[in-house]
Formats: structure tokens, sequence, C-alpha cells
């Protein structure tokens, strides 16, 4: 096993406090009568510490996940939007929806790249306005996606960027989804959807299932999407926005 | 900690399959297996895995070896190498930095023509010309036009219209290289078209300005300028017609703005020797010097201003020039600027590409070129050369990239990039590119950034109090010493390059100790000394250099000197291999890195500082395939959804 990052540190600051109570206590014990020899105490194993013999040491290494480059994630974007050129997909997302898109360039520093004219560095963390970024150009693909690849003449399953798989004639089950959910898991995240160690799809078919319910409730706001639509957007967006879309 | 072991076994046992049967895996593949898979294709192929890709990684025998090899021979890993450096040396040039050279901008007054319309003519600010009232001014008068020209601003006055006579007598009409791709020819017929040419030149896009007349409706076909701007000539004659000197108080004659120019003690005692048309010099020194054929020496501007916008590109392109983000008029300096930038782009991807000698970064003489940089190698940066140097004997210019080594492409060339094999002698890799010399302007900046980037070392003051001194020598003044007995040296590699500039100071005519520029009885150099001599370091018998006093055997061994230096210290192996660590794990390398960085400097050295072997390496150690494990775990498995 290797050591723990920082594991120095620990054992320095320790000894700096022993340090400074060692010399706490030679100042502040002149005028005190010399305190009896003490029996010194000999080192034992953490875990022979009472109380503490089931807390096992963690010593592997510690890492976080890497933010995916800003380049990697304009080009797997705009290979999701179907292999287009950035000025085309600005252009496809614009047409009918002013505001769903600004422009490239205004996302650019929000994104992270760097900017070498004005010496900006690179965004090697998330922030704030970078999450509000890819919230929103992930919700610009996905509706784009939507209407190009689950409506009439979108042509071969296999071939659409992002759903690869036709809207079910009746509303899916967990069965029917999970297929549907798996392609899409696969198409955003690289892995299989049941290796995601927990529950998530089947908290992905409740995101579905109340995205439709809410969207088929009557008085419900006007949509250009269907409910059927509007479900798969939402599982979408979900995917698009997860810290695993941009972490690697 | 029950949940955890589990996990690390298998990600463990996974590793070892990776690792193990040479990394043909069985289709069994575990999470752990998907992330390094996704993490290879996102730093190799320069983006995520398709679910085709993910499917190919999922069959029997996938060979992932083969699939690495495959990603590393490819574009996309020679452009996330080059993006760690880009992202050390930052090598693109803001706007605070303005290539407007007098000798090279065309600038745009308005005038009011014979026909009562509004009339653009082009002309040079500075440019000497043999009529008294309009000499280093715009070429008509305002008796003429009605108007007076201040820098910068439009013209200000009543404009009335022009007459014929005096209009054909000041400017002539020409079909200029922005407007005609065979612009050499006698009589150009090619005129720019945006919907063709946009297939035929992509990238080349004048802004409307320069393409439609000042009505915006009727296509410009030519244009009318200063007719001594139209000149062709390659060289002139000194010009020194002794204007009489102003009055003291006095306006300005012929109702001009500015006074008459005045002929330099150099130009007096040169008065009719030849003079090269491409020197900055021949603008205020010659009026038979003008902008060569299809006024391809001069760079055009729509307006009077100081910069004037001249073309449409990128403001942004991080996905490379194939792939612009936008396309926005900016001004004539920046066109200039963004190729710059291009050049160490497109040189550090060939050399990724190719997988050549890690080292060439700092030493090689090849570069790459398009249109706009040929233009700007052949006719703008000699622009830049001599001033004051003409004084010393400085009267040809001994370029850091040889123009007659440059391919022949045109303006137009934007997106056509040829390779030139070897710049001339004084080339060394980036450090004598535009873009490095120019961003880091002063010799110790450019020093500083060589010495961090490519030495993984840094200054740090030392703890000392700083008093008041008049010690100019850096290197032993107290306080200071701690970084400058270092910087210093590594500064005097650029003595003989300009600051903020590419000129060349040759030994020839620049020797670092010069007799010729002594001190006077006052410690006062002559005037003709000081932008190249340092007063700090000059007495009764001779002058330094400036910025050589750091070391003079530095100064004469020039870029390629600390390129050398720097590629055969201990120190450079392990950074380059710190450097790509660092950038691909997303950390600094830390003392429990030191094995990895060892062995990735042995894979480095063994390999003949080739990358590839070296991120091949690193993308197979286990530091890698961990980068994004057990955090990732905890975040993954306890949030939602």
């Amino acid at each position: 096993m290797k050591k723990v990052r920082g594991h120095g540190y620990v054992r320095a600051s320790l000894l700096a406090v022993a340090l400074f109570g060692a010399a706490l206590s030679s100042a502040c014990g002149k005028d005190k009568p010399a305190a009896p020899a003490e029996t010194p105490i000999a080192p034992v194993p953490v875990s022979q510490i009472p109380g503490h013999e089931q807390i096992g040491e963690d010593t592997a290494l510690k890492e976080s996940p890497r933010l995916v480059p800003q380049e990697a994630y304009m080009r797997t974007y705009l290979q999701l939007f179907g292999g287009l050129a950035p000025a085309d997909v600005q252009k496809r997302i614009k047409l009918g929806s002013a505001t769903l898109f600004d422009t490239w360039n205004d996302y650019l520093s929000a994104l992270g790249l760097p900017d070498y004219r004005l010496d900006l560095p690179r965004a090697a963390q998330t922030s704030s306005l970078m999450l509000a970024t890819f919230e929103r150009l992930g919700v610009a693909l996905c509706d784009k996606a939507v209407e190009r690849d689950l409506r009439a003449g979108a042509g071969a399953a296999a071939n659409r960027p992002v759903f690869a798989f036709d809207l079910p004639s009746v509303e899916p089950d967990l069965a029917a989804f999970t297929t549907r959910f798996d392609s899409l898991h696969r198409t955003f995240l690289g892995y299989p959807a049941a290796l995601a160690g927990t529950s998530r799809t089947a908290r992905f078919y409740t995101l579905y299932t109340n995205a439709v319910a809410a969207h088929a409730a009557p008085g419900a706001a006007k949509s250009a999407f269907t409910a059927s639509e509007a479900g798969w957007a939402s599982v979408c967006y979900g995917l698009v926005r997860h810290p695993e879309f941009h972490l690697y | 900690m029950r949940a955890f072991l589990p996990r690390c076994l298998a990600a463990l046992a996974v590793t070892g399959a990776l690792l193990g049967a040479a990394d043909t895996a069985s289709a069994a593949r575990g999470l752990a297996d998907y992330r390094y898979f996704r993490a290879l294709t996102i730093d190799l192929a320069g983006r995520m895995p398709t679910r085709a890709e993910v499917a190919a990684f999922e069959a029997d025998g996938f060979d992932l070896d083969g699939y690495i090899d495959q990603q590393l021979a490819g574009p996309a890993y020679a452009e996330r190498v080059r993006r760690i450096y880009m992202d050390l040396l930052r090598l693109d040039v803001g706007p605070t930095f303005q290539i407007v050279p007098p000798q090279t901008t065309l600038r745009r007054e308005q005038i009011q023509g014979p026909n009562g319309k509004p009339l653009g003519i082009y002309y040079r600010k500075g440019q000497r010309r043999a009529r008294i009232e309009t000499d280093g001014d715009f070429c008509m008068t305002q008796d003429e036009t009605g108007l007076q020209f201040p820098p910068n601003t439009a013209p200000t006055g009543a404009p009335k219209s022009v007459s014929q006579e005096a209009l054909d007598a000041a400017t002539v009409v020409v079909k200029p290289w922005w407007l005609y791709r065979d612009y050499g020819s006698a009589a150009p017929t090619d005129r720019y078209d945006a919907a063709t040419w946009a297939t035929r030149l992509p990238g080349f896009t004048p802004v409307v300005g320069l393409t439609m007349e000042l009505d915006g409706t009727t296509p410009t076909v030519e244009i009318r300028i200063c007719k001594e701007e139209a000149q062709q000539a390659p060289s002139g004659t000194i010009f020194a017609p002794k204007r009489p000197a102003p009055v003291k108080g006095a306006p300005p004659p012929y109702g001009r703005l500015a006074q008459l120019p005045q002929d330099s003690a150099y130009a007096t005692a040169h008065a009719g020797e030849a003079i090269a048309c491409t020197m900055g010099s021949s603008l205020g020194m010659a009026a038979d010097c003008g902008c060569g054929v299809g006024l391809e020496r001069c760079m055009p501007g729509d307006g009077p201003g100081f910069d004037p916008r001249a073309f449409s590109f990128p403001t942004a392109s991080p996905l490379g020039d194939a792939a612009p983000l936008d396309d926005s008029p900016q001004a004539q300096s920046a066109w200039l600027r963004y190729f710059w930038g291009q050049e160490a782009i497109h040189f550090l991807d060939n050399v990724f590409a190719q997988d050549r000698d890690f080292r060439d970064v700092l030493t090689a003489r090849d570069t790459w070129v398009n249109g706009p940089l040929t233009q700007f190698y052949k006719s703008v940066a000699p622009a830049a050369c001599c001033g004051d140097g003409l004084t010393l004997g400085y009267t040809k210019e001994q370029p850091l990239l040889e123009p007659s080594t440059l391919p022949a492409l045109l303006p137009h060339d934007v997106m056509r990039w040829e390779h030139v094999a070897d710049r001339g002698p004084q080339a060394s890799g980036i450090f004598t590119m535009p873009v490095f010399l120019t961003k880091y302007g002063t010799r110790r900046a450019r020093a500083h950034v060589a010495y961090s980037t490519f030495l993984c070392r840094d200054f740090i003051s030392g703890n000392v109090q700083l008093r008041p001194s008049t010690e100019p020598n850096l290197m032993i003044r107290e306080g200071c010493s701690t970084c400058h007995a270092t910087l210093e040296p590594l500064a005097a590699y650029f003595t003989r390059i300009t600051e903020s500039g590419w000129t060349f100071l040759p030994a020839s005519t620049f020797p670092a100790s010069s007799t010729t520029c002594k001190a006077d009885a006052s410690g006062n150099l002559p005037g003709r000394c000081k932008t190249y001599y340092d007063p700090a370091f000059a007495d009764a018998t001779h002058a330094m250099l400036r910025g050589a006093y750091g070391s003079t055997d530095h100064a004469e061994a020039g870029p390629r000197g600390i390129a050398d230096a720097f590629t055969a210290a201990p120190e450079f192996a392990p950074c380059v291999a710190e450097n790509i660590a660092s950038a691909l794990l997303a950390r600094p390398l830390t003392t429990d890195d030191a094995a990895l960085r060892t062995a990735l400097t042995q894979t480095l050295t063994d390999g003949g500082y080739k990358l590839r072997a070296l991120v091949r390496a690193l993308v197979k150690s286990d530091a890698y395939k961990a980068t994004n494990d057990v955090v990732a775990h905890a975040s993954r498995d306890g949030g939602a959804p």
C-alpha cells in the first residue's frame, strides 16, 4: 500500500506541537518543584489503543478526479452534435431558439479555457460559473438532440449521435427503459449503466417517469416536446451534467 | 472500510489483468477498465470515446497497447502535448502589443471626390514627398480638400470637392493585394469574391470597408493611393531636401497640422545613397520608396485610426485554425499577432507529431509559415530595422529568418502552411520566433520563462533587506543578487535581439564592448549609441552593449547558446518528464513521485528525447491509472443520481 499523501506533514505538525509544549513546559516550570520522574510510555500500534481496534489506516494514495480538458469537452460536444463545426453548432442551436445558446466566445473563459493573450491560465478545477455553463451547454445539446434523434427522419438508430434508439410506442417499463438508458449512459459516461454501482438506472427511471407525468399533467406548461421527449430530454440533462461527464 | 477493500482488491485485480497478458484483455471489463479507457481516449484522442469505441473496447481480444500506439501516432496526441507547453509558455501576444509600423501601415482618409461623393485615399503617415506642402503627411492639402488631417482620427474642416487635376497629381489608382489574387500581374483580374474565396482561399476575409466603396454598396475594384506609396522599386535614394526649420511659435505652413519634416544627420550625410525600401528607416529618408508591387509591403486599414481594421478572423481558436469559433473584423495588427501564435502552434505540433527530439523545441532552425507570415517576414519584419542602428553602420539587416528561405506563398494563403527547413544561422527553436520575442519583450523576461519552463526552476528572492543602492550590477547589488546572479547571465543570451522586437544586432556592427561608443568626460554616451549601449556600464574607454554585462560569452552565444546550455543541463530531462506527468496527472509531482519521475526521465533520455515513449510509459503507469480512483469512488457512490 502506498503512503497517505500529507502523512509527513501531519507528523511534522505533531512534532512541532510536541516541541512547543516541551518549550512551554520548560519555560513555565522553572518556579515549580521538580516533578517526580515519570515512566516513559512505550509506543504501541494504533490498533492497541482502546477504542481503536477496528479503525484501519487508509494508506492509499488519494487523488481527485481530473477535469476533462476544455478542448476535449468541446470536441465531445461537437461529436455529440453530429460532428458539426463549432460555428455550425452555434448556428444550429440558435436556429429557432435565440435564448438557448449565446456564442462560443461567451463560454470560453467560463469553461476554463486559458487566454494566452491575457495570460489567463487554464482552470483545473470546476467553479460555480463553470457548472452553470456546463448546464446551459448541456441543455442546448439535449434539446437539439431530442429534435434531431427522436423524431421522424432521424436515420438509422445506431448512427444517431445521442439517442441511438427509437421511442417506444408505449411508455417504457423499467426493462425497456434500462436498455435505452444504458445506451445513453455509454454515450455520455463511457461505460455500462450496470457498473455504476448504485441504483442509478432505477433513479433515472424515476426521473424519467416524473418528467413524463409532469409534462402530461393537466395544466402543464406548453412545451415543444411530447411527454416522452421531455422524459428523455430530462435523462439527457442528468447525464450531460453528471460529474462523471466532466471529470475523468 | 469494508466496502473500500473489496473495491481496492477488484481494482488491483483489474489493473493486474490490464498489465498482464500484453494488455489484450478478456471481455470481462470492470469499472476501472472503462475509466482507464475513457481517460486514455480523452488524453490521446482529444475527446471522450464514442459508443462504437466503447463497444470495440469491450470485445474479446481488444489490443489496448495497440490502441495506445495508434492514438500516439495521431494529431490529437500532438495537440495534447503541445497544449502542455503552450499552457506554460502562453505563446499568444495580447492587444497591448500593437505592431503598427508607420512604414507598413496604410491608413485611409476620406475626402470629397471631384463628383462630390466621398472618396477614400490610402497613405502612410510620415511618407517623404518631393512636394513640400505634403512632405511627411497626407498627400493632399487643405487648399485642395478643405480638410486638415489630424493623426489617427477623422479629418476636420469643411470638405470641398477636389479637382480631378489635383487628385491625379497627388494620387494614383492601384489594384492592391488584398483585392486581387493576381496582384503581381500587369493587369490583375482575379478579384476577391467572398463566396468563392471562402473555399478557394479559406481564412482570408478582408473587412467590408476594404472591399466596398464608402457608399457601402459598390464593390471596390481599385483603390486610390498617394502616388509615393504606390512606388514599386525595391530600393530608393536617401532624400535630404533641407526643408526650412520651423520658426519657434509659428504655425505649420500650408494649412498643415504638423511642421515640415527635418532631415536627420544621417540623411544629410548620406543624401543620394541607396537605401532598401523594406527597411523602416526608408519611410522617413526616401521619397522614392513605396509599398511595392500591388502594395504587398504594406498592410491596409479601413480608416484613419491608429490601428485600423483590416481582416475578419477568429478571436480564439482553441480547436485549431481549421475549426474557428467566430469570424470578427479586427485591427490590422491583430492579423499578424494571431499568426505569430499560429506559427508556434504549427512548429510544436510538427515536433510532437513527428516525434522529433524534444530538444528541437529550443534548438531547431526550421519553422512553418503560411501566406500572412510569409508576407510578414518578407515585408513587415524588416521594417523594424534599424532605427539608430543606421548611424552605427547597420544598413543591411541580418534577419532571424532569411527571407530567401520562404516559400512562394501569397498573403491570401491563410490555411496553407509550408515548412521552412532552415530559418538561418541565428534561429533557435521558439526562442527566435516573433511570438516569443514580443510576448516576453525584455531579455530578463525571456530568460525567466525559459528557465522556469525548461528547467522547472524559479527565482525566489532571499530574505534580505533591500537598501538604497547605486550599484548598477544586479548580480552583486545587495537584495538583488540572490536572483540576478543567475538571471543576468541567462538574460545576456538575448542581448543581440532588440527588446520588444526581433531585430538581430550582429557583433560586426554592435560589438559587446564598443570603443566607438565610449563615454565622454561627463560620463555621457554619444546620442546615437544610447539605444544600444548602456551608460551604466561605460567609461572613458568603452561601453557595454545593453544586457551583455551579465556575460559577454553568453551575449555572443545568443539564443542558441541558452538552448544548448539548457538542453545539456541535468535538470532538463527531469523537467520535461515533470511537465508532461503533472499535466496528464493534473497535479504537481511530489517526493512521493520520485520513482515515477526517475523512470520517465530514463525513458526520455534512453529514447533520444522523443516524447511518445515517455507518454506511453506514463499512461501505462499505476500513477496514471489510479489518478481518478479513490475520491471518485466516494463521490460517485455516495452521490445521486
